[in-house]
């Protein structure tokens, strides 16, 4: 048993420095072998955080979304999608100025909150505890992850692959709101929205309550419903249009403060709540001609709704 | 004498090696350059002995004895276990501190620490696996310190007052050790945590029970507060009081000096501080260079096990809505998870502890029996071998093997792809999983050995709960993998069977395994590289053999 313990210092010091030295030596493989360990364990979390999405897509989402997040039809839409996922899909048409992975985090966290205007029979939950929701932030942060793991086989869907039901909420006509037309190129899908207006001319009154001029216009001198008191009053704009700009005929003047409503703004409405800049998308040519001087005419007829 | 008498004595150079080795003395606290190579040649020292100085006039030799005697400087009398177990705290401490830097005790961000110390910090991994062996080994070197102390009888007269200390140092350490276990905030933590803390309800009368698991967990149940106050626990005030008895401790071990093997005095004597000049060993050097160079074994030893061979768990995050299937304890708090098997909360989480623990501290003064050697201590001895196997076999009957089998076909998919950690599914990996329908019914011709062994071993399991319950007959284990997203197979395990009447039942488990996961068991410096290197070395011997 005494063997055990040795009396020589020499031995006991050597015993000390060759141990050190293997100490040393495991360091430093632990020094070189820290990077690429730190990158597997950062693959390794994201993997396991879309592992546990994955568990929590299935136990809450799927009834809505569709166990592969394809969507069911006329209950939420897809999210396994090429229009979801495409740069020029769901995000332009929201006109979210954010990232497809914030959108989807906020779409998770917040819900949608109300039943206004949806197509859909039941609302988007809200999921995260500080908005009212069953889900802490981390699983939000699972859920994410996952539905954003699907952006490579979306991605890579056809036309008749993508799961897309049209969105009521979207101003892109129904008919092109597809999976088809997205992969248009940016010429091609202007010459067919072309093509749809020119199929399909509203009336300038169609285009006044279609668009919602109404909501910030008035027609007549002693309209005072609400609505209406955003923008100037129209009875009198065949007078002053023609006398607001120099250079400038009535028609120009009416036709520039639609196309480009920030050219001549009205004084007293500096401040308030702007008109809208993106009718000239919205308006074919020929329409807004039609609804120009359907402003200007001072006998303009207005059918009263049933 | 001022300096420039000294130089017009002794010249510029030897005025400034006066100066160096006046220095170098302040510093040793009296031991002077020429006394410090005669010490590293194993010259004896001069007379009066100037390597006593460092003892009465440094603080940090002042606690250290300036000899031993010769018997108890033998490895084999102590086994160093007391100095380790001061050594590991050192060690906690400094990993202890390092690990605060990146740590806040709060649920919403304990756990995300974790991996943020996993993923982004380096040497992160390397101080928590440390920070967690080192626990584990020091609750162990404490309990083997205990051992050695009571085998050799050195809680006897004059070391009662000792050992009495020591059994409130092995108390807080495993309370130091326990408190630390919740941190994380993983299931493993929470869960243990949540039934070590529910014994201290039933603590009689029911108020007084209440009122110490409320003051523990901060609210009825473990939640913010709960953490906070562990966390204060762990990182203040159980190490300040461990500090505090430890120098009790240490005070009364150099005041008593060590106790000498039995057979070196007689019976009823005490001899351990009165050292006859010949047999004394004097700290500086060699007890130093002894302790030195063992620790510094110690050191690369703890070092080579934190590499290779440990990795610290870290199970999903605390979910107090879903207990895990088989929530164990701490190793060390097995046997009283075992006891709980067996008697009510009170009865084993509280009165069988407690008078454990009053039984460990009235050894020294039930034990009247005044001979320390072992052949007149023979009771003594083989009741201390009974309490340790009893302690054993109650360890035992604290692990999941003993009493708590759920239904065969939970163990059965638990067995193959547990609920936590990896098991044999997720440590294959990925890729060594092909989708399809595979069913422990049927026979496949599938090239993958991994794969294979995965197969075998569901078989097996699905076998061995058809043979060993009535109530599971004709079972039939369908495995379905499927690709569910890019880089995620989603794994359904499906079992079926008749019970003794006949009537069928199914259990379904479904997980998902993404390609880059690793579990806390594939963390290793081990796994990430050998697996590399076994691959490599399979596609060359491939490449060879011509496959
Ligand atoms: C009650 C059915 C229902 C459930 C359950 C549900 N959703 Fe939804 N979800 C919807 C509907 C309906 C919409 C469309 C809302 C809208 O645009 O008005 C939607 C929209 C979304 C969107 C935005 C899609 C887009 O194109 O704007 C995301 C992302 C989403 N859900 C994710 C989830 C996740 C993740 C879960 C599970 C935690 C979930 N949903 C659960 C019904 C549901
Ligand atoms: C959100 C409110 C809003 C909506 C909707 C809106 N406008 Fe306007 N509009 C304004 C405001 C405010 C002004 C005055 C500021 C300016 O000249 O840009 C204005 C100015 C105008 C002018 C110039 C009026 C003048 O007196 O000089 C015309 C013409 C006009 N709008 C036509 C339309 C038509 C046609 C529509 C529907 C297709 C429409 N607006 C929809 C808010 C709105
Ligand atoms: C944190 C825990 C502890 C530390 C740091 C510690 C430290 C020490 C040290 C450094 C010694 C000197 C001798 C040696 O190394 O063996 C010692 C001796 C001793 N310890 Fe401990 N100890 C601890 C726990 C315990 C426990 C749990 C017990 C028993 C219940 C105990 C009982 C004793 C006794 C009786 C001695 C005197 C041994 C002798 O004189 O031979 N100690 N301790």
């Amino acid at each position: 048993m005494h063997r055990l313990y040795t009396r020589s210092p020499i031995a006991k010091i050597m015993w000390g420095i060759v141990t050190s030295l293997i100490g040393i030596i495991t360091l430093l493989l632990v020094l070189v072998s820290e990077n690429p360990r730190m990158e597997a364990q950062t693959l390794s979390w994201e993997g396991r955080s879309i592992e546990n999405g994955a568990t929590l897509f299935a136990n809450n989402c799927a009834t809505c979304h569709g166990p592969n997040g394809q969507g069911l039809l006329g209950r939420a839409p897809g999210l396994n999608s090429y229009y979801f996922f495409t740069d020029t899909g769901r995000l332009q048409d929201v006109g979210w100025v954010g990232s497809l992975e914030d959108y989807v985090r906020l779409s998770i966290a917040a819900g949608r909150p109300s039943k206004t205007d949806s197509q859909w029979p039941e609302v988007m939950p809200t999921w995260a505890g500080q908005y009212g929701g069953p889900m802490r932030g981390d699983q939000i942060e699972h859920l994410t992850n996952y539905v954003m793991n699907w952006r490579e086989s979306a991605l890579a869907q056809t036309p008749d692959e993508d799961p897309f039901q049209p969105f009521e909420d979207v101003f892109r006509p129904t008919e092109f709101q597809n999976t088809a037309f997205l992969l248009l190129s940016e010429e091609e899908q202007a010459a067919a929205l072309e093509e749809y207006q020119a199929r399909n001319i509203r009336s300038p009154q169609e285009i006044w309550e279609s668009e919602a001029c109404f909501a910030c216009h008035n027609l007549e001198v002693n309209q005072v419903d609400y609505a209406g008191q955003n923008g100037p009053n129209f009875a009198d704009l065949h007078e002053r249009a023609g006398s607001r700009v120099a250079d400038m005929t009535a028609e120009e003047y009416v036709y520039e403060s639609i196309v480009s409503p920030r050219a001549f703004v009205v004084e007293t409405y500096e401040e308030v709540g702007q008109m809208p800049e993106n009718f000239a998308e919205k308006l074919s040519e020929d329409e807004i001609q039609a609804l120009v001087a359907w402003l200007l005419d001072p006998d303009r007829e207005v059918t009263e709704e049933e | 004498m001022g300096l420039q008498e000294n130089i017009r004595e002794k010249g510029v150079l030897g005025a400034a090696a006066a100066q160096a080795d006046d220095v170098f003395t302040r510093l040793t606290a009296g031991i002077d350059a020429g006394e410090f190579r005669r010490m590293l040649q194993g010259e004896p020292p001069g007379r009066p002995n100037p390597r006593l100085k460092p003892h009465s006039e440094g603080f940090l030799l002042h606690i250290k004895p300036t000899y031993y005697h010769e018997s108890v400087t033998r490895f084999t009398h102590t086994y160093r276990l007391g100095l380790l177990s001061t050594y590991l705290f050192i060690v906690e401490t400094i990993t202890g501190i390092l690990l605060m830097i990146w740590y806040a005790p709060s649920p919403e961000r304990a756990y995300v620490d974790m991996i943020l110390l996993l993923t982004n910090i380096p040497f992160g991994q390397f101080l928590r696996d440390m920070h967690r062996l080192g626990a584990e080994a020091m609750v162990a070197i404490v309990t083997l310190h205990m051992v050695r102390c009571y085998l050799t009888g050195s809680y006897k007269p004059p070391r009662q007052f000792t050992w009495f200390t020591g059994v409130l140092l092995l108390v807080m350490t495993l309370f130091l050790s326990f408190s630390g276990y919740l941190l994380p905030w993983d299931q493993l933590a929470f869960w243990a945590v949540t039934i070590g803390t529910s014994m201290a309800e039933a603590v009689p009368p029911a108020v007084v029970g209440e009122t110490v698991n409320l003051l523990a967990r901060g609210a009825p149940d473990i939640g913010a507060n709960g953490l906070l106050r562990f966390y204060l626990l762990h990182v203040l005030f159980l190490p300040l009081l461990l500090i505090l008895f430890f120098f009790v401790h240490y005070y009364k071990v150099v005041h008593f000096g060590i106790s000498l093997p039995a057979d070196e005095e007689e019976v009823g004597e005490d001899t351990g501080n009165r050292v006859p000049a010949d047999k004394r060993v004097y700290y500086l050097p060699d007890v130093l260079v002894d302790e030195t160079s063992f620790l510094t074994v110690m050191t690369a030893l703890l070092i080579v096990l934190t590499v290779f061979f440990f990795q610290a768990p870290l199970e999903n995050i605390a979910n107090p809505q879903s207990t895990p299937l088989h929530t164990v304890a701490p190793w060390y708090f097995y046997w009283l998870q075992g006891l709980l098997k067996i008697a009510d909360k009170f009865i084993a989480g509280v009165l069988l502890p407690g008078v454990l623990l009053v039984l460990l501290m009235a050894i020294p003064y039930l034990d009247y029996n005044p001979s320390r050697r072992g052949k007149d201590r023979k009771v003594a001895i083989v009741a201390g071998i009974v309490a340790g196997v009893v302690m054993i076999i109650w360890s035992w009957m604290g692990t999941p093997e003993y009493a708590v089998e759920g239904a065969p076909a939970v163990e059965i998919v638990q067995d193959v792809m547990p609920e936590e950690g990896s098991g044999l599914a997720r440590e294959m990996g990925y890729k060594h999983l092909p989708l399809g329908v595979w069913r422990t019914d049927e026979e496949y011709d599938v090239h993958d050995h991994e794969f294979n062994e995965l197969l075998h071993e569901f078989n097996h399991a699905v076998d061995y709960y058809r043979r060993a319950d009535p109530d599971f007959n004709a079972p039939v284990g369908i495995l379905t993998i499927t690709q569910d997203q890019p880089s995620l197979k989603k794994l359904k395990w499906e079992i079926m069977w008749f019970d003794a009447e006949g009537t069928p039942g199914d259990y379904e488990k479904t997980f998902w395994l993404h390609e880059d996961s690793l579990y806390w068991e594939q963390y290793g410096w081990k796994h990430l590289f050998t697996g590399y290197v076994a691959d490599g070395w399979k596609s060359l011997s491939g490449a060879i053999v011509g496959e």
